[in-house]
């Protein structure tokens, strides 16, 4: 399968597909178009909009936000590796914490483009109450060794979340911004598809798990549902455009059964 | 993409009850930076629900990329998402289109 002359990508064995998906090379390949000759996330050559003192104050509490989530991310994925149940999710794991540490440095640093001088500082006094919550527990079920619990919270409830609400904010961001997003977007991509695809092999056909990861779905709806809102409202989506951007993370828990 | 001939042999990976030939397609790369060069061809983005997909494409359920293949799709037929690592099936759907489910 190497070289240009592919006929058939979809002729490949399903086994041979998530070889490949998974694989550190595919990842290296992959992320080579969208990345190279960045400069901190965005091209080097756009413009910084003029930005209103609010609007710019607003854009600082959002990338806040952000940096929280994408830290969670980080700090998820990461130590998710040690019992990932096989080589790879293993492997596509170190991919993922390598994408997320990138999204951690870049939003930090577009923090400093809006003159920010301390951006730690800043997300640890401005970033939303519950997205902390929310790093809060996926990182308690890392650290409880609950792989289909913690791959749900993150890879589906996070990660779903985070692609949802950074598409609507590149649809209305200073130029910056949404290159930053949208080259963030497509990594978060790979991660939802990891995690959809990851729990719908194990839940298949076992009814116990999926019950049970039913169960966690129902506890973190609500700490899901709060960060959505959150986000929202700081990147200032109306209210009636919620529920229509909602509906990404009800359609995989639909595909996945989790009703 | 343009069709350029037609299939006259029935698909050993795929389902295939109907067995009048297939259209197909010379696919090129349109810019679908998302995976390794090689596989580009077989993918572009969707650019919303006034985006029409011809016969040989097929929208992700997960990820919302337009999945392209150098046949015409048919019910049965499998195919592979790389951007976001999802296998999906071609399935009739009501309105009597085809339409797409994960196989996980």
């Amino acid at each position: 399968m190497s070289g240009s002359g592919i006929d058939d990508v979809h002729a490949l064995e399903p086994e041979d597909f998530i070889e490949e998906v998974h694989s550190f090379e595919h990842w290296f390949e992959a992320v080579e178009g969208y990345l190279k000759g960045l400069d901190h996330g965005h091209l080097p050559d756009v413009a910084e909009a003029l930005l209103t003192a609010e609007e710019r104050d607003r854009l600082i509490a959002t990338f806040c936000s952000y940096a929280v989530a994408e830290t969670a991310a980080l700090e998820a994925s990461s130590g998710l590796i040690a019992i990932a149940p096989n080589r790879h999710a293993k492997i596509f794991l170190s991919t993922q914490t390598v994408d997320e540490g990138r999204h951690v440095e870049v939003m930090l640093h577009r923090l400093r483009e809006l003159g920010v001088p301390d951006p730690e500082a800043e997300v640890e006094r401005r970033a939303g109450p519950s997205v902390r919550n929310l790093r809060k527990k996926i990182l308690q079920l890392v650290e409880a060794h609950e792989w289909d619990a913690a791959i749900f919270a993150q890879n589906v409830a996070l990660e779903t979340m985070e692609y949802t609400v950074f598409r609507a904010h590149a649809r209305t961001a200073d130029p910056i911004t949404r290159d930053l997003l949208e080259r963030v977007l497509r990594d978060e991509r790979r991660h939802i598809g990891f995690g959809e695809n990851e729990l719908g092999r194990r839940i298949r056909e076992d009814k116990k798990r999926r019950l049970w990861l039913g169960t966690v779905k129902s506890e973190l709806d609500s700490l899901v549902l709060q960060t959505f809102e959150e986000a929202m409202e700081e990147i200032g989506v109306p209210r009636w455009d919620r529920p229509s951007l909602g509906r990404d993370y009800l359609e995989t828990v639909n595909r996945l059964g989790l009703v | 993409m343009s069709s350029v001939d037609v299939d006259p042999g029935a698909d050993r990976t795929r389902g295939d009850a109907d067995e009048t030939p297939r259209r197909r397609y010379e696919l090129e790369d349109l810019g679908f930076d998302e995976v390794p060069k090689k596989y580009r061809k077989f993918y572009r983005r969707w650019n919303g629900p006034g985006d029409t997909i011809a016969p040989n494409e097929a929208l992700c359920p997960v990820c919302k990329v337009i999945i392209r293949s150098p046949r015409e799709l048919r019910a049965g037929d499998r195919l592979y998402c790389m951007a976001c690592m999802t296998r999906v099936r071609i399935v009739a759907g009501e309105n009597g289109g085809l339409e797409t489910e994960t196989l996980y």
